[in-house]
């Protein structure tokens, strides 16, 4: 299991799994109320350079506030809207691509042609354009995310089902009687999930991005709530002065998503069957 | 044709070094002594002069078209500019015109100019924004070339104010090119007017043949640029000799730059809460009082500005005409504040909505997040909501008074009459929907009154009930910074204008 084969999996899995406990676990290990500020203290270093004082180990943002409790809070939001968005965003682009694919005909029509419609447009600028309509919350920004991000499952499940339908087990399981519907969930989908998991994972590392993005744009969640993309938008314009602001919310977003990317590309190599044939 | 990603990434670095050399170039120099670009957060939107009711904007126009008065800073009164004498004689207004004054089509300034202009103000349906200033005026008489009476409602002292920046163009011109007058602007101006884009440069070149002496720079550039770090950029890298709204905390960098300056001067926009009194809890005067004991505006200064900004004692700041001495802000008392929202029937704390727009004012998300803060100490509960400037300020928001409680600058204050007027008169506007006969009564004998010593008394008065009554958090001033070419020597000015005849290149 240690092999050179599952080093990627394995340290993907431990970032995502530290970046997990980290925003579970959020009240425990934030060593102050993310959200209390001590004007005072505003602009602190962090503690190893010159100014920097013990109380704060990466230093305080423009109002005062502690930057590691906001780092590690922010992380919560991350994770949920990258999860929450992949969790639905698959769910939903899964049953279209797999109906699409196994149904053809009418079905395929409709979806194939709403798919390329939502391809058609930028993705961030759907999650943009639906962010101004809706307006910010946690909940609006996963919705957005989600009806901009569904289309690659679905694209990419529409076409393995298309494959899947001609395969002889397919036919047995109907011959034997199967309906349907139940030849769709019970043999052609699990046949997906290899990509669908591989997908799940890159397009997490892009959701993140993409929150980030929004919250730095204004459009992503209100601004009591601490994310690092708000973070690198407050912090912006002190970049000259106060640097800390802005390298250590980027160095967060960097490591998750390297760790989720290192996870998924691992999950294709293992799970790639033209990767594992070349072996 | 296919490139490769090495290719795409040299040709690409290639590029923006092409662009990027005529602004490393001239950096070398400095300013042109010809030519000043200005890149400012706000220039003209539109060729109409009169499509605005911003004070940077005028600053724009007023190089080409001339008011007839101005306000003279230093001393706090009128002075001439087009108009040489002026008479308050009951309900009239007389003006007497400066002789001798051309327009830059040769054209003599005569009183049927000035009717023609204020027609075109008044002109709501072709795009002004400027007619409310003249709703009390019934009528413009002209009974010689040189001679302009306002006849008004009732006696109005405080005309003055409202004629200052309301500009006057040809109406010679006016005649011979109709609709397409603005496209065509002739003024009397030290400049005239030579292109306009939207979003793009608005060129004014020197009138050498200018009244009241020549200025020395020859050609004006105005440039709408909104992001900070491009400013900035321009103005380090030479691109732009002058620009405004300098973060504060980057003054401190830019000090040091070999070919910067930074001036700064008390800006003349005043800060405040306002509440809208039409809702709940605002409509009771304890809680109101509370929240003005929660916010610490010297505390926002010292930290969120830097230091960089004036709190205001009393309804307005200590320059306006109708400031009173005699009156304070309310103290920083939380403790207070919990007893007052107690008195008025919310011991566990009240929850409230603070409006705002993020990006229209310098740093208003920070002092946003300060004022929840600070308000949260003193018992409230406050959520914070960022609309779009545009829904903010219309009528789904302040002005449809539609809004409970929200941040905002009245820009270019230089009388406490425009403030209480705008804001706390019955029916002005919606801002407030505050409606207190007795002051009602105050503010209409003031704009009537024509001894400014009577006038300023009955402001206080005003000014008085207004701190009271708590019809508003006032907060702060701050300063206008400008960062400017070292070689560029300029006349500030407290009202955001940014004029080419008060420059000159050393």
């Amino acid at each position: 299991m240690f092999s050179l084969r599952y080093l990627k999996i394995w340290v993907g899995g431990a970032i995502l799994l530290l970046l997990c406990v980290c925003g579970v676990a959020a009240p425990l290990l934030a060593p102050r109320d993310p959200q209390a500020q001590t004007l005072e203290d505003r602009l602190r270093p962090p503690r190893w350079s010159e100014n920097g004082v013990p109380a704060y180990l990466l230093g305080t943002d423009n109002l005062g506030r502690d930057m590691l409790s906001r780092i590690i809070y922010g992380s919560r939001i991350s994770l949920m809207v990258g999860a929450a968005t992949v969790v639905f965003a698959g769910l939903v682009g899964c049953i279209l691509g797999a109906v699409a694919g196994y149904f053809g005909r009418a079905a395929d029509e409709i979806v194939s042609k709403v798919s390329e419609i939502f391809l058609a447009f930028p993705f961030l600028l759907i999650a943009i354009a639906i962010m101004a309509f809706l307006g910010q919350g946690v909940g609006n920004l996963i919705f957005a995310l989600m009806l901009s991000r569904w289309v690659q499952y679905c694209r990419v499940v529409r076409g393995e089902v298309l494959s899947l339908r001609e395969r002889d087990f397919v036919t047995a399981a109907k011959a034997l009687g199967g309906r349907d519907w139940y030849v769709l969930f019970r043999h052609v989908l699990p046949n997906t999930l290899a990509s669908v998991t591989v997908i799940a994972t890159f397009s997490m590392a892009i959701v993140i991005i993409a929150e980030a993005s929004l919250s730095f744009l204004g459009l992503g969640v209100p601004v009591h709530i601490p994310t690092w993309g708000s973070m690198l938008s407050e912090g912006r314009s002190y970049i000259n002065r106060a640097p800390w602001l802005t390298i250590f919310p980027g160095l967060a977003i960097f490591i998750t998503v390297f760790g989720i990317n290192l996870l998924g590309d691992g999950l294709r190599d293992v799970l790639d069957p033209k990767l594992r044939r070349q072996r | 044709m296919a490139i490769s990603r090495r290719q795409f990434l040299t040709r690409t670095a290639l590029g923006i070094g092409a662009a990027a050399a005529p602004g490393l170039l001239r950096s070398a120099g400095a300013a042109s002594r010809d030519r000043v670009t200005i890149y400012h957060t706000s220039v003209a939107d539109s060729i109409n002069p009169y499509n605005h009711s911003s004070s940077p904007i005028y600053g724009d126009w007023q190089h080409v078209i001339e008011p007839l008065i101005e306000l003279d800073y230093a001393k706090k009164e009128y002075v001439g500019v087009l108009a040489e004498s002026w008479q308050f004689q009951g309900n009239k207004w007389v003006f007497k015109l400066r002789k001798g004054i051309k327009f830059h089509n040769g054209a003599p300034l005569t009183s049927r100019d000035v009717a023609f202009s204020v027609e075109k103000m008044r002109d709501e349906k072709g795009g002004s924004l400027q007619a409310p200033n003249f709703k009390d005026v019934t009528e413009v008489q002209t009974p010689d070339d040189q001679t302009v009476i306002f006849v008004t409602k009732q006696p109005l002292a405080i005309f003055l104010d409202r004629l200052e920046n309301r500009f006057i163009l040809s109406k010679v011109a006016g005649d011979k090119f109709g609709d397409k007058l603005y496209d065509n602007l002739i003024g009397t101006g030290p400049y005239k007017f030579v292109s306009y884009q939207r979003g793009g440069n608005l060129v004014f070149t020197r009138n050498d043949e200018y009244w009241g002496g020549k200025a020395a720079i020859k050609e004006v550039i105005f440039r709408k640029v909104t992001e900070d770090a491009a400013r900035l950029a321009a103005l380090e890298s030479g691109q732009a000799d002058f620009i405004n709204n300098v973060p504060d905390h980057e003054v401190a960098r830019l000090q040091k730059h070999p070919r910067v300056r930074i001036d700064k001067v008390e800006g003349l926009r005043m800060f405040f809460l306002a509440f809208n009194m039409a809702f709940k809890p605002w409509d009771n005067k304890l809680v109101r009082q509370a929240a003005n004991y929660c916010v610490d505006a010297p505390a926002i200064i010292k930290n969120i500005f830097d230091g960089i900004g004036y709190p205001i004692n009393g309804p307005v700041g200590a320059n306006v005409i109708g400031a009173d001495p005699a009156l304070k802000r309310y103290p920083y008392d939380p403790q207070k504040a919990r007893q007052l929202l107690a008195q008025a029937g919310f011991p566990n704390g009240c929850d409230i909505q603070l409006y705002y727009s993020a990006g229209r004012y310098p740093k208003d998300r920070e002092v946003c997040q300060v004022v929840a803060a600070q308000m949260v100490k003193g018992g409230f509960r406050v959520e914070l909501i960022s609309q779009e400037w545009a829904l903010f300020w219309d009528k789904q928001g302040v002005n449809g008074g539609k809004l409970p409680f929200y941040y905002i600058g009245r820009g270019s204050l230089t009388d406490a009459d425009t403030l209480y007027d705008q804001y706390f008169r019955t029916g002005t506007t919606k801002r407030t929907n505050y409606s207190n006969p007795e002051l009602d009564k105050i503010i209409e004998e003031q704009q009537k009154t024509a001894d400014q010593k009577k006038r300023v008394a009955l402001l206080r008065r005003a000014g008085k009930i207004i701190m009271e009554e708590a019809t508003f958090i006032p907060l702060y001033n701050l300063a206008d910074i400008y960062g400017l070419a070292r070689n560029l020597i300029w006349k500030m000015r407290p009202d955001e204008k940014v004029l080419g005849w008060d420059m000159k290149i050393k």
